[in-house]
């Protein structure tokens, strides 16, 4: 076991995908988890396939509406669940985003999921009077495409790649207290975002991806190595998980 | 939508110079390559809330075509 019941993780996007498999394995590991996503149903769900259910607090919350007031949303999670020993910003969305078809309102959309509410929500954790101070964790989901922009996709390489380097800007700010952020950038990993009826993306070069494409649980695995006092020397870094073919 | 502004949109997507009509053969286009082929997946999501992938695109052989999966 990598943590006990009395450290508490905030997880959004865990009603899914890799926040889903995060919020799963750090339950596994004996943390209590903070599980923030819109759908009530899903994250319901969550509670009942977890380890330990008891150990899986249930947050409904939209994060990219009033985005200024997210720093304040922290701040009542912490009055009722006490100081956050880290956080997996795992909540986001993705379309093909061709110069042809992009409008104004669907870039800001995105960039309100994937870009400012990380931006506000890390706000809200990095204010010392909400987390442990030293031993601190945050992680962020960033993408391949942060890095490596394939076409179609020139809104969220957008939001991605600004991303990583605002979170190591940050990295630099929090050290003084002993806090740590990173971020991971995954290629192609099997989530409803990537497969299934919802689905509009779709990637078969092969050649890419020689390991094939990737399982939730290789981000989350890596997610919860942040997160844990096993990664205490290791700060302002992306981590890249892309089975060596892409970046 | 209507078909006629269907229409008027699909010239946008494709970006084509040649006036559009139900009947049009994409592969006549010359713009018709994989970057309208992705920027038709994307108008039929966002306006239709219809998924098709790139697999689907071959099937596409018209206009028409394309407005049928819209529902149009
Ligand atoms: N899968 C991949 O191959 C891949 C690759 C690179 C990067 N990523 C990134 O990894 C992250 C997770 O992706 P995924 O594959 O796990 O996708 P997913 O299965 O679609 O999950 C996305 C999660 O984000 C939550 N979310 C979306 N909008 C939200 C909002 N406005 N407020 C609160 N929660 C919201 C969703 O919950 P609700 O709908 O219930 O609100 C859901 O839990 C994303 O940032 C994605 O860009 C994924």
């Amino acid at each position: 076991m990598e943590f006990t019941k009395e450290q508490f993780f905030i997880v959004t996007g865990a009603s899914s995908g890799l926040g889903e498999a995060t919020a799963l394995e750090l339950i596994k590991q004996g943390a209590s988890v903070v599980a923030i996503a819109r759908r009530e149903d899903k994250l319901k769900e969550l509670k009942s396939k977890c380890a330990n259910p008891d150990n899986l607090y249930i947050e409904v919350k939209d994060l990219s509406q009033d985005i200024d007031s997210l720093p304040d949303y922290v701040k009542t999670l912490r009055e009722k669940y006490g100081k956050f020993r880290g956080m997996a910003y795992c909540a986001g969305i993705n379309f093909i985003g061709s110069i042809r078809s992009i409008n104004y309102q669907d870039t800001l959309d995105l960039f309100n999921i994937d870009y400012f509410a990380p931006l506000f929500m890390a706000k809200g954790i990095l204010d010392r009077r909400n987390n442990i101070g030293k031993g601190f964790s945050l992680v962020c989901i960033s993408s391949s495409d942060g890095i490596n922009p394939v076409k179609g996709q020139s809104i969220y390489t957008g939001a991605k790649s600004a991303l990583i380097l605002t979170m190591k800007s940050i990295s630099k700010e929090v050290s003084s207290y002993g806090a740590r952020v990173n971020c991971v950038s995954p290629s192609m990993i099997k989530t409803p975002m990537t497969v299934g009826e919802n689905c509009v993306l779709e990637d078969d070069n092969k050649e890419k991806y020689p390991f094939g494409w990737g399982e939730a649980q290789d981000v989350s695995n890596m997610i919860c190595y942040l997160l844990s006092d096993k990664a205490k020397y290791i700060s302002g870094q992306n981590y890249i998980i892309d089975s060596g073919g892409e970046v | 939508m209507e078909r006629q502004e269907f229409l008027e949109k699909m010239q946008n997507v494709l970006q084509t110079e040649k006036e559009l009509s139900f009947d049009t053969e994409l592969e006549e286009l010359e713009e018709w390559d994989s970057l309208s082929a992705m920027a038709t997946i994307a108008f039929l999501d966002k306006n239709f809330n219809v998924k098709i992938v790139y697999k689907d695109i071959p099937s596409l052989k018209t206009v028409e075509d394309i407005a049928k999966k819209a529902g149009l």
